[in-house]
Order: C-alpha cells, then structure tokens, then sequence
C-alpha cells in the first residue's frame, strides 16, 4: 500500500488525478476503522494532513461559511456555534471527545454513509460542496450531492476542499434518536432549518433512507402554512396540528429499513416526532428572538 | 469468631494496581517480551454448520514469514481435555478438542492456525488460505428448537404448585425474553507460551491460572507441575476467562510446533465466538398470593440454549427458590441445542437473566394487588433458606429495602403508572430484590516474613480488576501488623498455592481467609519458635500477649540469621454447612422516558447491599458501581445479534454491542448494609461482585412500567419497544 502525503493542495490533485483509486484520509475516523475490519485494502492513502488550508474556515461577504473540509467537529462547536447551529448541534452528538477532535465534515461527505450526523443540518441549511480536481473546480449543491447508499457525487479524481453553508438567519435544530447517549450510530436523526430572510423552512433526514435527504413535501406544506396564515409577519403561535402534521410528512419523506438498530416503523415514528418537535423549538425560537429584536 | 479489627481491614485503600495501570507500565500477557516470539493467527469458519471440504493452504504456506499452517486435521496432537460441564467437571469451556476434526459446529470455529515470525505476517498468510464446506442449515433461534431437560438435572419442586395457584386470591403469569450477550472485557482473550524441552511455561489473561495448567498437563501429557502459567494482570473477565477456551491449547501447540515462544491475542470480533457466550433465554413465571400480598405459588420455566456438544444450562430459576418464602413451587430448567459455540457463566450467571423475569413479576404481581412493592417483597421475606429449611449464615435484606428506600426517597404510595411528567418526559421509579448464592472452594496461600521488615503473600488467585492485590494485602496487614505497603502481594502463578478460579464473587470470602491463616502460620511459627528459645528476648512470654510487628520479626529474624520465614495456610470452606450463604441487596431505580420517542434515560439508582464484612469500601463500592452499570447495560443495550439464517454475529464489535458511556450513567449510590457474617469464615466476608448485577435490570424495566404503563418483558428495552407496548403513540 502506498502512502501519499501531498504537501500542498495543487499537488493533492495532481497526486489523485495520477492515482483515482488512491483514498484520501482526514481525520481517519472512518478510513482506518474500515482498514482495520478489512473492508477496504487500498492501493493507495492520500493523507490530506500536511494541507493546512482544510482545517481552516473563512466568512464570504455574503456570511457563507467556506468551511476546509477537514476542519474537526470540536473547532465547529467551540467556534461556530452561532453562525451554524444546526451543525454545531449534530457536531456535538458525534462519537466522543477523541472522535470529535479527529472527524471532519469533509470525511462525513466522503463516505456519504445515511448515518452521517453532519448531512441532515448541511441539507438544512442549503450548503453546497466545493469538489476540485487538475480539471477544475465543480459547486455540488447539497441536495445533488449523496447518490446513493455510501455512494457521492464526486468524480475519481475529484476532492473536495470546502463546504460552503449559508450562516443562519434563523434558528436550527438537529435531533437524533440513539440506544446510548454517546459513540451511538443514528436509528435516525433530522434537522429542521428557519431561513425567515427567504421565508423559507429546510429539512434534513438522517437514517431513514439509503441517502440522507431532504423532506421536500414538509417543507412545502410549511412554506405554505406560514404564508398563508400570515406567521412569518405576526410571528403568531404555530398550531399543534400544522407541527403534527409537518411530522407525519416528515415521516412519509423516509424510506426506512428494519435493521439491528431499530424497525422501520420505528424509525419513521420517531422522525414524526422529533420533525414535530423540532419544528416547534424553532418556531417559539424565531419568536422570542423576533420580538426581542422588534 | 471475629477478628480483631486492625485499621486495615474496612479501610478505603486506593488500588495498590493503580500507578502501573495507568501509566501503561503493567505488564498484560500481551506485553508480555520473550526472544524470538512468533506470533499465531486462528482463521475461523465461515459457515455456522456442515463439514470442510477443501482447504488450500499452499499460498499461506510460502507467504513471507510463515512458519507453520495447521489445518483441522487433528495432527497438532492436541489431548482431548474434559469440558466444565461433563461428568468429569474439567477446566475447559467446550470439551471438543481444537483442529482435531473438519465438522462445523458454530460460525467462527476455528479451522485453521497459521504461524508466522510477526504478527503481520501470520494475518498475511492467514487471508491466503482458501476454504469449501459443505454448508447445512443451521438452527439459531431458541424458538425453532425442541427444549430437552439437561442430563441430570431435576425439576426443583416444593409443595404444589396447582394448589397454590388454586387458593391465590391473585395470579400473575408472564413470559420474559433476554437475548444473548457477550462478556466483553477490555482486554481479549490473549496466550503466549513457550516450551523448554516438556517443561510449559505459559502467560495467559484467565479467571482460571490452575484450570490453564490442568488443561494444558493433559492436553499434552505431561505432569502438571511442569506446566507454570502466570496472569498478573487481568483486564477483565466477566466469565469469559474462567474455564479454558480453545485457543489456549492452540498456542501451546503452535510453541511446540515451531519450537519458538507464541503469542496467540483474539481479535475483537473473534472474542464473540471463542470464549463463550451468555445464552438466550425464554422464561415463564407464574405466581400466585393471597391479598395480603403473601405467595401461594410460585412457577418459574426457564429454557437457555447451549452448543451440540455441552450442557450448560443457565440457571434462570435458581434464585427463584431461595428468595422468597412460598411454600409451592416448581422450577423448570430446559435447554436447547443450537449451532453455536458452547456457552459459559457470564456475570451472575442464571441470576441476572432470571431476576428481571421473577423480580419483573413480583413488581407485576405489586400492580395487580396494588401493594407497594417494597411491602410486598417485605411480606414474602424468607426467614431461612425456604429450599433447605437451613438457617442463613447472614441476612439483612430488610435493612437493605429499608435503608436503599430511605436514600432512594421511595414513595410507597406513588405507585399508580404513567402519573408523573415532565414535557413529554414521564418518570418512574421501581425496585427489585438482589441475591448471590456463594459457592465454597478451598484456598490455600503463603505468607513470608523477611528481616527488611516487608511480607510476602501469595496465592494462585487473579486480580481480573477487581482489587485482589489492595484487598489481600489488607487483610495480611491485619494479621502480621505491618502496613500493606510494606507487604508484597503475588497472584496469579501456579507455583503459589492452589485457589479456586476467580468468578461467582468468590474470591476475598474464601481466598482471604487463607491469606489470614497463611499469615497467622508464619506468624505462629515465628512466635513459637521464640518463646521457646532461651536465646531470645521473647522467652516464655505467652504468645498472646506479645504485640505482633515488623520490630517483633525483624528482630528474631536478625537474632537467628534467617533472611526470611515462610508457611502456608489453607482454608476449607464447609460445603455441608448448617447455614445457606446468600449476599443479598435491594436495587432502586428512576428512570426518564420519552413519552413519544421511547427513549429511556436512567436517572438514578441506589443499590444497598449486606455483604457480610466490606473489607474495602473503595473497591467493594467500585465493584457493585460496575455491576449496576452491567445492569444497566442488560436493561437497555447489551444484545448479541446473531443472523437468523447464517449464525454469525452480526456486530462482532463494541461499536455495535453496546454498553453504557459515561454519558448512560446518572448518579450511582451504593450503600453497605449488614455486618460481618459469623458463619462464612472468621473474616466475614461475602461476594460482593456479581450482586450488583442482580435484579438492576429489573429495577429499571419495573422504573420503566411506573413512568409509562408499558411493560417491556423482553430485554433489552429499546426505544422501539417502548414505542410499540405504547399506546400514547405520537
Ligand atoms: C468510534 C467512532 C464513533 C463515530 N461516531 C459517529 C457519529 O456519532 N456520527 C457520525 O456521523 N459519524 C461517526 N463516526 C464516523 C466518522 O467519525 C465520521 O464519519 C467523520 O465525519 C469522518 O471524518 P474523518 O475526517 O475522520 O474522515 P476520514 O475517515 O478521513 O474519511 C472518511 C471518508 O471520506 C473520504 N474523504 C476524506 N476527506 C476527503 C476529501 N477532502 N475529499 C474527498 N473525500 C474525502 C475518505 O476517503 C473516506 O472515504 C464515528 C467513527 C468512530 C470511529
């Protein structure tokens, strides 16, 4: 097996174009655990390591966060809390301490698995996929992105370098549902997204499906309840049904399994739940923090 | 008799393991550093039942750094050595003897071993070996097969249990379901051994050093006294390294093949098929009382699976005969063939499984006659052992209810379910009873004073992280009058005196009074010896009376030039006492459970246990803190999932087998009830490992019906089964 440790970002694709086949490691919370069991046996590593741009993150003047994909779920939480909640939130419930110092968002979208905590806040909140190779550079909208189980939308020769999240203008939430509090793989997770800017409402699914995904027909039914019943300019009270019924959409969106983790109709139980839920915090979120700013 | 107290018994010692353990520099089998060590690799079967066809081993034989490939063609000349759970009653945990024969019995039966000069190097040639079998379908779940009744093993019957149930004012009849688990401990099952002409030397991670040493004598005939395995340091057993697995005659094997050292460490997921199992069981419980609460009858069925070739049973219904004071009932044990490895004790064997399924219906029993459920244990309390009639050596089991209710803050009058909320959080509080029934073995031990004023004890025991080495040396203190840190402690050798294996919490009951008559030997001796000798300034003082210490010996050993003086002691346990010998304790529990999600968080548990005499209650507490916690784990998480039609394990590793994180864990309090027990040995001492287990899972699944009204009587208590027994829905 070969180790390739690329000093710079230029020679990182230069090195994947040559070698497609070679795997990149980040924090290698997921590369050596596959190693290790024997699921992979590589040619080739691509340590991304030595490229001090991925761990470092800068705001565009429109507040997008240009997040380095190797960037760890610990500097998230300490250092952008504010600006990505909803992935500060799914950051927190990932692995332990050691694996928060190590996984990155970058390594969540490389191996694309419907379990990743970070997919259900980054289809939240509208992020794009900056992905690169020797040809050139590609924007992957997050909802293009995850093609199937374990599988993206990345090229080859392609890497990618950044993920581009929109700060929030309004508040998130992410939720999970876990057998343990800690070091525990999804049964299923969701992350709820206010935009009030764009008056809009985003979601994300978590292991309820072979890819992590968006709940397109909830979203739809909420833009449409806030508009037509005035919410977003009265920032009046959300009515149980409307959260209710956001919860059962929600739960229609998923195409779960039974596994060793949890059934099917579990799964799809508890998305109604926590969708309805978390619908809830966030909208007598905006409006406390609504009146409070009026 | 009692003795004398010294501060050193009942003080909180730190663990004298402690600085080693943590700063890495504790010397584990693994680490273990011999010239020339090769290392071996087991390649495992891939099928869960049929023959081997066809194995190719060529490729692996000429794999760099391959050194030797055995195959299961019984040329390793492996003895066969008798299993636990024969007639012969032998150290090993499966009686078949290893790579001896090319039928499958269970998924991950080791088939093939390959040597080699480094570790990566037999992983390397291991992958080259290429098997065909002629695959049959295995039977796996407990269900699909036909229960027998063990060999041997009777029915438990006292008075009669249709009269019983006929003059209940009450029934209760319930099915319970606890799945299969795996012991787990930090550190895998791990061997190296090396040969010196037909002398064995052996470093192995066991419960058992004297069980390795009989096991490997006649697996490979020779005497046992030229066989020596040591275990320093333990990372844990939990049953798992109790009797002797395959593997470790493996590894001797492999030594002597290649005429080298090897080293033999299981994998992670190999621990899930290599040494054992806690097996699935299905239990009945059927009970019936008059409306005051007291029992009229009690039936309990248990049915446990086991391999093709053993009979291990697990014995769900034995508690079940001494816990409560009813005059009729019937214990039913059956078994179960399935393709799987053998199974083996695990971590209060028979008592944790069969506790949530009799302490569950206690609490159902509780529900039904609306009786606090405290009160209702407090009215069935036995007063002697009701399966012997024999008084018990020691019991205060209800200042265990009394005092754990106290702490706890139960209230017997908020028993009605599903009442208290918080949000969509409903709490619960529930209980359940404790017991372990101790199983005497003798114990021999040495003790040696030396004129630089320090000791030396020793025995043939094991510290699996339990606190041996702290506790031992407290209890010598207390006999030769020095500080334990002056004394040396030395376990797990089998050139020490013989002690039974370290599981059933036996250790400190029976192994410390061996250290204290060792201790009092030497000690004797020493005084003896003095007193009648006109030389010394001791003569014909009355031993009595003389006060015992480091000056005393230092001084009569300079006096006669002996650097040092030795003796052994033994301590035989009376297996026919006129006394039942019980630890016994109350659990208490709090659960939180989301109403809608069915997620179930335990808040708090207190545990107030009578363990006879607390040697230390720093490292009692951490042993009971740990078994609570493996309650919890049985409660809530810990499954072995096995594939219903291949029979392999599903997640062979502990990011699918879950236990609890810190994370899991609310506040634990544990609380020391009792006193010394009179009866087990002048030391007082009971186990105080295992009970912690015992009964926590129902505590929890009885938490868990208060908050909800959902009885979940199949372990464990998943988010989806709350949801499903529900009928809040959401
Ligand atoms: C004990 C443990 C607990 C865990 N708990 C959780 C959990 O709770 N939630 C969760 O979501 N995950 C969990 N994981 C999985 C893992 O930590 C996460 O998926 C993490 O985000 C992976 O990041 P990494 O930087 O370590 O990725 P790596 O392991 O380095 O890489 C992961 C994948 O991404 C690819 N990759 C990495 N960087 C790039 C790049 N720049 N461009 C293209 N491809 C790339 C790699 O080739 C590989 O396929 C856990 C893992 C362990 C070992």
């Amino acid at each position: 097996m070969e180790f390739l440790r690329p000093a710079t970002w230029e020679e990182a694709l230069a090195v994947k174009a040559q070698h497609p086949s070679a795997v990149p490691i980040a924090g290698g919370t997921d590369v050596m655990v596959d190693l290790n069991f024997d699921r992979h046996r590589p040619d080739a590593l691509l340590d991304l390591n030595r490229i001090h741009e991925l761990h470092t993150w800068q705001i565009a003047d429109d507040d997008t966060v240009r997040l380095g994909a190797s960037v760890p779920y610990s500097k998230i939480i300490d250092a952008l809390p504010d600006r990505l909640p909803g992935l500060a939130l799914g950051a927190r419930t990932v692995g332990s301490p050691q694996i928060r110092n190590r996984g990155s968002v970058g390594g969540n979208l490389g191996g694309a698995s419907p379990a990743g905590d970070a997919h259900p806040p980054l289809l939240a909140s509208g992020a794009t996929v900056e992905a690169a190779s020797v040809r050139g550079t590609r924007l992957i909208p997050i909802d293009d992105f995850y093609l199937g189980v374990k599988r993206n939308a990345l090229e080859p020769d392609e890497l990618i370098r950044a993920i581009h999240i929109p700060s929030a203008t309004g508040p998130q939430q992410f939720a999970k549902v876990g057998t343990r509090n800690a070091m525990v793989i999804a049964v299923c997770s969701f992350a709820v997204a206010l935009h009030p800017r764009a008056r809009d409402v985003r979601t994300g699914i978590g292991s309820a499906a072979p890819t992590p995904r968006r709940a397109s027909e909830a979203e739809a039914f909420i833009r449409a309840e806030l508009d037509d019943t005035g919410l977003w300019t009265s920032a009046g009270e959300l009515p149980l049904s409307t959260a209710k019924r956001f919860g059962e959409l929600v739960a229609r969106a998923a195409a779960p399994i039974d596994d060793v983790r949890g059934s099917a109709a579990y799964r799809r139980h508890a998305l109604a739940v926590m969708a309805r839920r978390t619908l809830l915090w966030t909208w007598n979120d905006h409006r406390a923090t609504g009146r409070a700013a009026a | 008799m009692s003795p004398q107290t010294t501060p050193w018994i009942g003080a909180a010692a730190a663990r004298v393991d402690g600085p080693v353990k943590v700063t890495g520099t504790a010397i584990y089998t693994g680490d273990v550093a011999l010239p020339e060590l090769a290392h071996a690799v087991l390649v495992q079967s891939t099928i869960a039942k049929g023959r081997i066809t066809d194995m190719d081993i060529a490729a692996a034989e000429t794999a760099p750094g391959v050194l030797a490939v055995c195959t299961s063609d019984g040329s390793l000349g492996i003895g066969r050595v008798a299993s636990y759970y024969s007639a012969d009653n032998g150290p090993m945990g499966d009686g078949r003897t290893p790579l001896s024969d090319a039928v499958i019995h269970h998924h991950g039966q080791h088939i093939a071993m390959v040597v080699a000069q480094t570790l990566e190097e037999a992983v390397a040639g291991a992958e080259r070996i290429r098997t065909r079998y002629r695959h049959q379908s295995p039977l796996v779940r407990i269900e699909d097969a036909i229960p027998q009744t063990p060999p041997g093993r009777e029915d438990i019957v006292r008075g009669d249990l249709t009269t019983g149930l006929a003059v209940a004012d009450v029934t209760v009849e319930a099915y319970y379901e606890t799945p299969p688990q795996h012991m787990n401990p930090m550190e895998p099952c791990t061997t190296t051994a090396h040969w010196v002409g037909d002398r064995l030397t052996v470093y192995d991670s066991t419960q058992y050093v004297s069980g390795v040493r009989d096991a490997l004598a006649s697996a490979f005939g020779v005497p046992p006294a030229n066989v020596r395995v040591l275990s320093g340091f333990v990372g844990g057993g939990f049953g798992s390294k109790g009797t002797v697995w395959p593997h470790v005659l493996l590894a001797a094997a492999a030594a002597r093949l290649v005429d080298r050292p090897v080293r033999l460490a299981l994998t992670r997921p190999q621990m899930f098929t290599s040494c054992g199992t806690r097996p699935a069981t299905r239990q009945r419980i059927v009970l019936g009382a008059h409306r005051d609460g007291r029992l009229t009858a009690i039936g309990h069925d248990g049915t446990s699976a086991t391999s093709p070739g053993e009979n291990v049973v697990e014995s769900t219904g034995g508690l079940t005969s001494i816990l409560y004071a009813c005059p009729n009932v019937t214990i039913r044990q059956r078994i179960v063939r399935l393709d799987m490895q053998a199974p083996t004790f695990q971590r209060a064997p028979g008592r944790a499984p069969g506790s949530f399924a009799l302490e569950s219906a206690l609490d159902e029993l509780a529900h039904e006659l609306r009786m606090d459920p405290v009160e209702l244990r407090l009215r069935n309390h036995a007063d002697a052992d009701p399966s012997s009639g024999r008084p018990w050596s020691g019991k205060h089991l209800r200042e265990c209810y009394r005092v754990g209710a106290e702490r706890f803050g139960w209230d017997p009058a908020d028993r009605t379910p599903g009442t208290r909320r918080e949000g969509d959080v409903l709490i619960g509080t529930g209980m359940a009873s404790a017991t372990h029934e101790m199983d005497p073995g003798p114990a021999a031990a040495y003790a040696e004073l030396r004129v630089d004023g320090t000791a030396v004890i020793g025995v043939a025991s094991h510290d699996i992280g339990t606190g041996t080495y702290t506790v031992l040396g407290q209890i010598a203190a207390d006999v030769l009058g020095l500080p334990p840190e002056r004394i040396i402690v030395r376990l797990g050798d089998t050139d020490l005196p013989e002690a039974p294996p370290s599981i059933g919490s036996q250790t400190v009951a029976y192994v410390g009074p061996a250290i204290r008559r060792a201790c009092e030997a030497v000690r004797d001796d020493l005084l003896a010896a003095a007193v009648a000798d006109p030389e010394s300034p001791l003569y014909r003082r009355e031993i009595g009376a003389i006060e015992f210490g480091p000056r005393t010996y230092v001084a009569e050993l300079a006096r006669i030039g002996e650097p040092s003086v030795s003796a052994v002691g033994h301590h035989h346990p009376d297996a026919n006492s006129r006394y039942a010998v019980h630890s016994f304790g109350a659990h208490f529990a709090e659960v939180a459970v989301d109403a809608l999600t069915g997620t179930v968080r335990v808040r708090r548990m207190v545990g107030a246990f009578d363990v006879g005499r607390v040697i230390n209650p720093r490292t009692a507490r951490s042993q009971l803190l740990g078994g609570m916690t493996f309650g919890l784990a049985q409660a809530l998480m810990e499954a072995t999932v096995i594939d219903p039609r291949r029979g392999h394990v599903v997640e062979p590793h502990l990011a699918g087998y879950h236990l609890p994180v810190n994370a899991d864990i609310g506040t634990l309090d544990v609380l020391f009830v009792g006193e010394p027990d009179p009866h087990i040995s002048d030391l007082g001492a009971r186990g105080a490992g295992e009970i912690g287990v015992v009964g926590a899972a129902a505590a929890i699944a009885n938490a868990v019906f208060h908050a909800t009204g959902v009885r979940v009587r199949t372990l464990p208590i998943t988010p989806d089964r709350v949801v499903a027994g529900s009928a809040v829905g959401g």
